[in-house]
């Protein structure tokens, strides 16, 4: 992996530094490039500038030359040679006219070179012979003289014959100029520092010069101060000037003077043998271009900056990237490795843990079949080997669901399911779990606004009975596990609800580390406290998973040594409320529970289904009460006892009730334990049913819905002549006829054969009359005349006959705990109120023929 | 006149007495005997003759009687009679003049009901 990493690592910085080089190089190389063409764009601008420059002067040279020759020969036109009178005339005619002309000097030439000066100093020509030449050919000329004081004056001459002194006629008629004339015509000394021009001879000497060129000669200028020109040195180049000029042709180059980078351009003046020489320096058109150049090359730098910015910027983000690939990568690898350890770790364990009860399976199997005439080792083997086979189905169950889970199948099957059911049917299936290691089991629920939802009841069922399983195993004997349940709007909608489900208890507890991968796949707290605990440690991850499938949360909180709990939320959708109207009728009940909550969570749900119900909290105000209620002839129609009161118990209370109370109201003990084991004291003590925690409003209408139709107007079901009673004889002492009209009708509907006695007396002697075991029961009113059913009773049980215990049911319109107690105390078997009612009869009748 | 409006006027529960008997030809049947049930009798004789034990147990029947046919209105002042007069004392002659009229306005309810019926 770092290997490969570091590989990647070297190849990127190596791809960078090479990319970075590149980039330097071909900018470097662009900088470089264009600095050359902008400096053959200098040359070739200033050639082209110079050559403009000199052009010009050239012609404006030639211009004012052209000028000046022609107001010369104009002099002429108006002075004609063959006019000339006298010499003095014509000296003075033509001195006249060049002194309007502004000519500073006017001579004869003379055709063999001497001049005749008309006016102005006596000048010598600096180089007559190829002045003179052109004026003797008719030409006109332009030449170079020095004055008396040595100044230079320009000569122009026009070929013309006039007479000269000595009468010869003369080639040309010469006028001069200072020097300084041409330079201020031509602006040669106005120009600035940057561009100046000289005008020289082919020999190189000055013409007309600027400040700067204090030397008399051109070439003895260049020859000190060029140090090189465009690459040649001083004396190449002035060959090459040199030639240039015998060719009178232009001539350019450049120069450096002082340092200073120069162009040179030379250009041949007309009318004379000069050449105008003009110089400018490159600082100029130097700054502009090389300014240009400099930008350019600024710009490319900088464009290459930005470039390698950039590239950098992009070279850094895919390293980073790269990095987090590989760690992402290196992690993706870990935990596939970790997976695979864990998986490899829980396959050994499996096998160990399938090995165990195979083991058992097969020893108990043998064992078994070693003693098989030996019943009770047989059962025994057998028993084992259904514990084991059971253990070993739970194991493979796990695992086909954690393959299912893995390999994506598991899929959830929403059907509307009943919280209430699917609550008892846990409570059902833990209970024997938990009375096996003696722990206190409490069930709470409250705030159910909804019972009936969509959910899938096989996967909730099991994350129930996972996270209650698991409490009983890590709890020890004798520790408390509570299961809660309630509900809240939930988020997702009006259609749904939130419930909520925890299972605490205060077992061993998990250490903070286990608590972080609880849910992982195949984690199983490793330490000698759980090795005990059998299990694949896959109930957690399928919990986990079924919840998430359910998009609910699962939570856990727990405390090493103090305990654990498991919180599970669920949005679940409300199911149509197809629910049947649950209304019951209008009995008065008593709740009775040491749980409050409990307590007013029952009323609240016993009045939703019509109920009116009180509540206390133990045996003894439970009792106090149903003896009020019984004084204001308002009595309970139902008891509802909790079996664990504090003081007397459930089951006490209800013996009390039954026994001293002598009431026959229905009692039903609310357990949330499986009540087999009490049920056969439960039923001795007069307990008539059971009804399981937790209370739901269903779970009390359908426990409750058989106690109704007794004596309300309630749509109930004709009492149906039961086998038991019909064919019983019993006598039936009533003073009133109409009262044993009615008794006679009722009772006989349901089989049983009646004999009327209209008093005490009446009934001992008929009773005296019949054959022993004749009659089966009697029925006594109290209030009779002759002899009351006190009197009757007492005399019947003093009888000395074998039947003289049947059992005697007093009848009467009293209720009054005094007269129950009376009837009792006379020997009778049980009390009845008026007005008769059916099933109250025929349920005592039972209850005391059976015996 | 239908049996249940019987009950009504005379201040009985048809409900709970169906409820009992299950079968409304039952009910006409104890309830046309009612008149000639001697209990009232008896009650009246004996406090006529101020023989207390014997008028208690002529108004505990009486009590009976209403309760077996949830003639709720004489049951209720046949009962106040019948516990005033269990001490063997005599009684308020209020409750007795209430029993009587309860008992006159139950019989001339059965009255009515009863000469509408086919013969």
């Amino acid at each position: 992996m770092n290997v490969y990493k570091n590989k990647i690592t070297r190849f990127l910085t190596t791809s960078l530094i090479l990319v970075v080089l590149l980039c330097i190089c071909v900018f470097s190389f662009l900088a470089l490039h264009m600095g050359q063409v902008s400096t053959q764009t200098i040359n070739q601008v200033g050639t082209l500038y110079m050559s403009n420059m000199s052009q010009q002067l050239s012609m404006h040279f030639s211009t004012t030359i052209s000028l000046r020759l022609d107001q010369l020969s104009a002099m002429v036109t108006t002075t004609p040679p063959d006019s000339v009178l006298s010499y003095d005339e014509m000296c003075q005619a033509l001195s006249y006219q060049a002194h309007v002309r502004n000519f500073e000097y006017l001579a004869l030439y003379s055709p063999d070179g001497n001049l005749e000066m008309l006016y102005g100093d006596q000048l010598t020509v600096t180089d007559p012979p190829p002045f003179l030449e052109s004026l003797n050919n008719g030409e006109k000329k332009v030449a170079i003289s020095t004055n008396s004081a040595g100044d230079k004056v320009i000569l122009l001459g026009v070929s013309t014959t006039y007479p000269m002194a000595d009468g010869t006629p003369c080639t040309a008629l010469v006028a001069g100029l200072p020097v300084s004339y041409i330079s201020e015509t031509l602006s040669l000394e106005e120009n600035d520092d940057e561009v100046y021009s000289f005008i020289i001879r082919r020999d190189g000497s000055f013409i007309i010069r600027n400040a700067n060129a204090y030397r008399n000669s051109y070439f003895e200028r260049v020859r000190m101060l060029y140090s090189d020109v465009g690459g040649k040195n001083p004396e190449t180049y002035l060959t090459e000037l040199q030639q240039a000029m015998d060719a009178r042709e232009d001539y350019s180059s450049e120069c450096i003077i002082d340092g200073d980078r120069r162009h040179i351009y030379l250009t041949a003046l007309p009318y004379s043998e000069w050449y105008l020489l003009t110089t400018m320096p490159y600082s100029t058109m130097n700054s502009i271009v090389s300014g240009l150049s400099r930008q350019w090359g600024y710009s490319a730098l900088l464009g290459g900056a930005v470039l390698l910015a950039a590239l950098l910027l992009v070279f850094s983000q895919y390293f980073k990237l790269t990095r987090r690939q590989l760690e992402e990568l290196d992690h993706a690898w870990r935990n596939a490795d970790a997976a695979t350890k864990a998986k490899s770790e829980f396959l050994s364990n499996m096998s160990h843990d399938i090995r165990t009860p195979m083991n058992a399976i097969v020893g108990m199997t043998a064992i078994a079949t070693a003693n098989i005439d030996d019943k009770d080792q047989v059962q025994n083997c057998l028993k084992k080997i259904t514990l084991s086979s059971k253990h070993l189905l739970g194991l493979i169950n796990d695992v086909l669901d954690m393959s299912k889970i893995e390999s994506g199948k598991m899929t959830l099957s929403m059907d509307q399911i009943s919280l209430r059911e699917v609550m008892e049917s846990i409570v059902s299936i833990v209970q024997p779990q938990v009375r096996i290691k003696n722990q206190n089991f409490q069930v709470s629920i409250h705030d159910i606004s909804t019972e009936n939802v969509y959910c899938d009841s096989v996967r909730l069922n099991q994350v129930l009975l996972n996270l209650l399983s698991n409490a009983i195993k890590f709890t020890p004997d004798g520790g408390s596990i509570t299961m809660a349940l309630y509900e809240d709007a939930s988020p997702k909608g009006e259609d749904y609800v939130r419930i909520h489900l925890s299972v605490t208890d205060n077992g061993i507890g998990m250490t903070p580390e286990f608590q972080a991968k609880i849910f992982e796949s195949f984690a199983r707290e490793d330490n000698a406290r759980v090795h005990r605990t059998e299990g694949t440690g896959l109930g957690m991850t399928i919990t986990k998973y079924i919840v998430d499938a359910m998009e609910g949360t699962i939570e856990v909180g727990s405390e090493l040594g103090k305990g654990t709990q498991f919180r599970v939320t669920l949005d679940l959708e409300k199911a149509e409320a197809a629910e049947p109207e649950m209304i019951l009728p209008d009995w008065n009940m008593l709740v009775v529970d040491d749980d409050q909550l409990l307590c007013e969570s029952a009323v609240a749900s016993l009045k939703s289904i019509g109920i009116q119900a009180d509540w206390c909290q133990n045996g003894e105000s439970a009792i106090q009460k149903i003896l009020r209620r019984r004084e204001e002839h308002n009595p309970y129609h139902i008891i509802l006892l909790d079996w664990k009161l504090p003081g007397i118990d459930g089951i006490e209370t209800a013996r009390r009730i039954r026994n001293t109370l002598k009431s026959e109201v229905p009692i039903l003990l609310i357990s949330a334990y499986d009540w087999s084991e009490i049920e056969e004291e439960a039923r001795a003590a007069g307990i008539n049913g059971f009804i399981s925690k937790p209370l739901f409003k269903s779970t009390l209408y359908h426990s409750l819905r058989e106690y109704a139709g007794q004596d309300t107007a309630a749509p109930a079901e004709p009492v149906q002549p039961t086998d038991e009673l019909s064919g019983c004889r019993v006598l039936l002492a009533e003073d009133n006829e109409l009262n044993w009209e009615i008794a006679r009708e009722l009772l006989q509907s349901v089989g049983l054969e009646l004999d009327w006695a209209e008093n005490g007396q009446l009934c001992v002697e008929m009773f005296q009359k019949s054959a022993p075991g004749y009659y089966d029961a009697i029925l006594m009113d109290i209030r009779m005349p002759v002899m009351t059913g006190y009197e009757a009773t007492r005399a019947i049980r003093a009888l000395d006959r074998p039947d003289a215990g049947l059992p005697i049911i007093a009848m009467t319109a009293d209720a009054f705990a005094e007269d129950v107690k009376k009837s009792l105390d006379a020997g009778m078997n049980a009390h009845i109120a008026k007005p008769i009612d059916l099933r109250e009869v025929i349920l005592l009748l039972k209850r005391h023929l059976s015996k | 006149m239908t049996l249940k409006e019987c009950y009504d006027a005379l201040g009985g529960s048809y409900d709970d007495v169906m409820g009992r008997l299950r079968s409304e030809g039952l009910v006409q049947k104890f309830v046309l005997k009612f008149p000639s049930d001697p209990s009232f009798q008896l009650l009246e004789d004996s406090l006529a003759a101020e023989n207390w034990p014997e008028a208690f147990r002529g108004a505990h029947t009486l009590k009976g009687v209403c309760q077996n046919l949830s003639f709720t209105a004489l049951y209720r002042s046949s009962a106040a009679l019948c516990e005033a007069l269990r001490d063997g004392a005599a009684p308020d002659p209020a409750l007795a003049v209430q029993v009587a009229a309860d008992y006159r306005r139950t019989a001339d309810a059965i009255g009515v009901y009863g000469s509408q019926l086919p013969k």
